[in-house]
């Protein structure tokens, strides 16, 4: 029952974006409205029944769904059960069509009386894009289709997918992408108006790249986060295509972010914003195309077939040939003659924009260029880490480098002295954190120092201006929690999360040690001040696992216990898979990272233990950055309110 | 004045990098096991440098390094033998790419066909230079 | 000259679409190598026979005839799925088929092979992978043709199948003449 009502809601979808495109053509603009009232509301809650349906099919395992059978079983957990619902081709683009819906509601939502033109412009062309993806999932990716006879149970699901987060995972990357359809919507119908000077269209555009670009933050941080904790090698960026996917977008997503601001404070950078806020989603869906059509080899688990990447291609080339072709035709309406000293708040956001767009090109150009070379050349070459590595780093350099005086800089002109000196004071702050970190930590390395360079001058910068910040309430006599609090806005808490992101970055790639070695039970070795004692090894049974799993003891220097780790080989019967639980310390200064490698009984088994500086940081830096985020989202939405 | 410092300082640090990004920034591995390393340590540690550059053809995208594939541990020990033989760096690559094709390396050679790959960052970097440059002469002219 | 700049997107977007559509069009697999040793000489070897454990030098029997090199193990499971082909290969061509047996258990291998049938005119041994590694051998199993001057003209990854077989035929045939 559940399935077909999905199926059937979902064709309700379609009706609905259909009505929804159409009614925007009305030359009566005065009653699109209503009827983009109906159109919205029904798409939302049709999607949302098709959506629920496909869950509770996954959740009462009813395996005469194909995609239940496929991708789940009996004995997977259900929290697993959920997630698997997105875990799978079909399943993700009918979250996909979810959210877009739900972004079409907000869009909605902005109709106030006098920009009815306008939204209804933006609706239309949201209306496209989820008609696009929903003839795409009713034609070639149906998540309902039956089999019958059904089995008795399914074919499983892989166990390192069977994570808490990789299983947040692909919703928060999700609204991301899809965020920003919101963004594209709005160029499209900022251009179509040319530039309608009654229309903040960049206020309407905020809240929504803001919400989109916190969400891919953290959509990729758990990405990081799992491969970290479950990969097994302590690495969390590999510079996949797959990771590349989800990078260009939040790259271009950063420049947009602050390219709107000063577009609201100084109406410059505005071709900027309307053509980021088309490339940016057009990236996503190419991104999600890219992984998934078999054209590039990627840790990616969803294979499609050819003919399905040909409909994708032709829908992006549609939709990146009609907007792109718009924007070269309409958006010299948006020119701003209002040149802008280099040495402003203005001028360190455009060093940004143009910084972010060299990286996002270079990532795109690398995963992209091994296309390129065998069409040409009938070679294969592969670009792997070293090329990112070094491309993309020198360049994110000058740009944190900036990243740390734009926010002290102010519009238009500079008060140089008063300037110069809040910047000399972060470079003195600076400088004492690096002396600091470096005699506390006495292992010196060049790349090191650059890390924990930037990462200081971001938090001094950051500390510099919160101090100004409120120093300006103390002489004002104005001095309270309340109005301390309001300093700590979205831009200096994602800045700090930045700052401790990178400290994170360094010390887990710059210092980190390893001990690989064979160890029977009983034995002990020793990783930087740890000495690491295998106590004993024993089988255990999960859910749907059976497991070996070692126990070390690991002391301190003054011989105390800090901890036990307990990494786990393990085996999933279903589905004949093996995976190795990592067993880690974790601490702030840094995490004790263990697994249990391949051995036995007489032989021993190979252990492997690593010493990784600072890892928490990343996390913790990021969870910041969202944070930030959150709070830029909420005085935005605030903003919108009192402005509507 | 200040503009200019700005300038030229972005650009130091960027031939700094460049010449310094080349090196990997750890030499961490995640498949080696013991019975594999090499005795003198300096050695070892050049394996474990050509291994990062060296790809896994039966995994998706992991180094040797990283694979516990057994194609990887077979080159993994094939170029650790080749170290103690004394080949160099290049002439290790050249044996590897003489029988595998350049699609093993992990950083793509530099040869005509790569050059763009290369230098198009840093070409987009100057070009981004000059624009600011220019957009900076004429907020001047006002 | 800014009203380029502002096409400049479009072209270049353009351009990307072109490049992913031929590659989904024709539908080749990201995993699989082309060989940098076609056009090559094949890469001499020496090792012992599976069955007799005599010396074999390649170089001896190539040279002479065109051959075809058969890297096959027990564990490859392919490898089982493939070898009747090969046995209708060697018979109805008449060629010269060597197997190398690549990291494998020699016995295991006498085994398998007297139980499937020996389509094989010799068969040798790779026990540490070094001979595949010259090869540029990845997955097994895989499939040279070798002319009579010593040039791999082509090879085969992964099994011959039903429907490969015809056109490995053809690639046979092309290297007689």
């Amino acid at each position: 029952m559940a399935p077909s009502l999905g199926y059937l809601t979902l064709w309700l979808s379609l009706c609905f974006a259909i009505l929804q495109f159409i009614t925007s053509f009305k030359k009566d603009a005065s009653s699109i409205p209503q009827f983009h009232k109906i159109a919205a509301i029904g798409l939302l809650l049709s999607t949302f029944f098709s959506f629920f349906s496909l869950m509770y099919s996954h959740i009462v395992s009813d395996f005469s769904v194909l995609n239940v059978f496929q991708n789940s079983h009996s004995t997977k957990p259900l929290l697993y059960r959920i997630s698997g619902v997105w875990g799978n081709h079909e399943g993700s683009m009918l979250l996909w069509i979810l959210v877009l819906s739900a972004i079409n509601y907000w869009i909605y939502k902005l109709y106030n009386g006098t920009n009815s033109i306008f939204v209804s412009k933006a609706l239309q062309m949201q209306a496209f894009i989820t008609i696009g993806f929903l003839v795409f999932i009713l034609s070639a990716s149906n998540p309902f289709e039956r089999m019958i006879p059904s089995h008795p149970n399914g074919l499983g699901f892989n166990p390192i997918l069977q994570d808490p987060a990789l299983a947040i995972h692909p919703p928060l990357l999700y609204f991301g992408y899809v965020g920003f359809s919101a963004a594209f919507s709005l160029s499209i119908a900022a251009m179509r108006l040319e530039n309608d000077h009654k229309i903040p269209w960049h206020k309407y555009m905020k809240p929504f790249v803001i919400a989109a670009w916190t969400f891919l933050t953290a959509g990729i941080a758990f990405g990081s986060v799992w491969a970290y904790y479950e990969l097994g090698w302590g690495g969390w960026w590999f510079w996949d295509p797959v990771e590349n996917a989800a990078l260009m977008p939040w790259l271009l997503g950063t420049a947009l972010l602050h390219s709107l601001i000063t577009v609201e404070r100084k109406k410059s950078l505005q071709t900027w914003v309307l053509l980021l806020a088309i490339l940016a989603f057009l990236l996503s869906v190419i991104g999600t195309f890219l992984v998934r059509s078999g054209i590039l080899t990627s840790v990616h688990t969803f294979a499609l077939d050819p003919a399905r990447g040909v409909y994708i291609l032709s829908f992006v080339t549609l939709l990146g040939g009609y907007s792109l072709g718009l924007y070269a035709f309409k958006s010299k309406n948006f020119f701003n003659k209002d040149y802008f000293s280099f040495f402003s708040k203005e001028g360190s956001i455009l060093v940004n924009n143009l910084l972010m767009v060299i990286v996002c090109a270079s990532v795109f150009f690398g995963t992209t260029y091994p296309l390129f070379v065998e069409i040409f050349s009938n070679n294969r070459i592969s670009i792997g880490e070293p090329y990112f590595n070094s491309t993309v780093i020198p360049i994110m350099i000058p740009a944190i480098l900036v990243m740390g005086i734009g926010p002290v800089l102010s519009w238009g002109k500079v008060d140089s002295k008063k300037t110069r000196r809040q910047i000399f004071t972060s470079i003195i702050l600076t400088i004492l954190a690096t002396i600091m970190f470096f005699s506390f930590y006495r292992s010196f390395n060049l790349f090191g120092l650059v890390g924990i360079v930037l990462s200081s001058w971001i938090i001094s910068n950051v500390l510099v201006t919160l101090f100004i910040g409120i120093k300006k309430e103390s002489d004002k006599k104005t001095l309270s929690s309340v109005n301390c609090f309001k300093h700590f806005n979205g831009m200096i808490v994602s800045h700090l999360g930045v700052g401790l992101l990178i400290l994170g970055i360094t010390g887990s790639s710059i210092w980190q040690e390893e001990n690989i070695t064979r160890m029977k039970v009983s034995d002990e070795t020793i990783v930087k001040n740890y000495k690491i004692v295998f106590k004993e090894i024993n089988k255990l049974a999960g859910p749907n696992y059976y497991a070996l799993e070692g126990s070390f003891w690991v002391y301190n220097e003054k011989n105390k216990i800090i901890t036990v780790l307990r990494p786990e080989n393990r085996i999933y019967p279903v589905t004949n898979n093996t995976s190795s639980e990592v067993s880690i310390h974790t601490n702030l200064l840094r995490d004790l990272y263990i697994v249990l490698g391949e051995g036995d009984i007489n032989e021993g088994w190979v252990v492997r233990i690593y010493y990784n500086p600072l890892v928490v940081w990343m996390w913790i830096g990021v969870l910041i950055i969202v944070i930030g985020g959150l709070l830029a989202l909420k005085s935005n939405l605030t903003i919108l309110r009192r402005g509507n | 004045m200040i503009q200019k410092n700005l300038l030229f300082n972005k650009i130091f640090f960027l031939f700094l990098m460049i010449t310094l990004a080349g090196a990997t920034v750890s030499n961490i591995s995640y498949a080696v096991e013991p019975e594999e390393f090499l005795k003198d340590p300096k050695q070892e540690l050049r394996a474990r440098d050509i291994s990062k550059n060296v790809r896994c053809l039966v995994c998706q995208n992991q180094s040797i390094d990283e694979s516990s594939a057994p194609l990887a541990k077979d080159l993994r020990m094939t170029i650790r033998n080749k170290i103690t033989e004394g080949l160099t760096d290049k002439e290790i690559y050249k044996f590897l790419t003489d029988r595998y094709g350049d699609f093993i390396l992990l950083n793509p050679p530099l040869k005509s066909s790569t050059m763009i790959l290369w230098t198009l960052p840093f070409v987009l970097f100057f070009i981004a230079l000059f624009v600011l440059y220019q957009h900076n002469k004429n907020s001047k002219l006002r | 000259m800014r009203k380029y700049f502002l096409s400049a997107p479009l072209i270049i977007f353009f351009c990307m679409m072109i490049v992913f559509y031929y590659f989904l069009i024709i539908k080749r697999d990201p995993s699989e190598l082309p060989s940098v040793l076609i056009n090559q000489k094949a890469p001499m070897f020496e090792t012992t026979t599976l069955f007799d454990n005599k010396p074999f030098v390649f170089e001896e029997e190539s040279g002479q005839q065109v051959l075809v090199v058969n890297f096959f193990a027990t564990w490859c499971i392919p490898c089982r799925e493939e070898h009747p082909y090969i046995s209708k290969l060697s018979k109805e061509k008449n060629i010269a088929v060597i197997g190398v047996n690549y990291k494998d258990d020699s016995r295991k291998a006498i085994q398998w092979l007297n139980e499937l049938g020996n389509p094989y005119s010799k068969v040798v041994v790779d026990s540490n992978g070094r001979i595949g590694l010259d090869w540029g051998v990845y997955g097994l199993p895989e499939t040279f043709i070798v002319n009579e001057n010593n040039i791999i003209l082509h090879k085969q990854v992964g099994p011959i199948t039903n429907e490969k077989y015809d056109d490995f035929i053809m690639h046979i045939e092309n290297s007689i003449k």
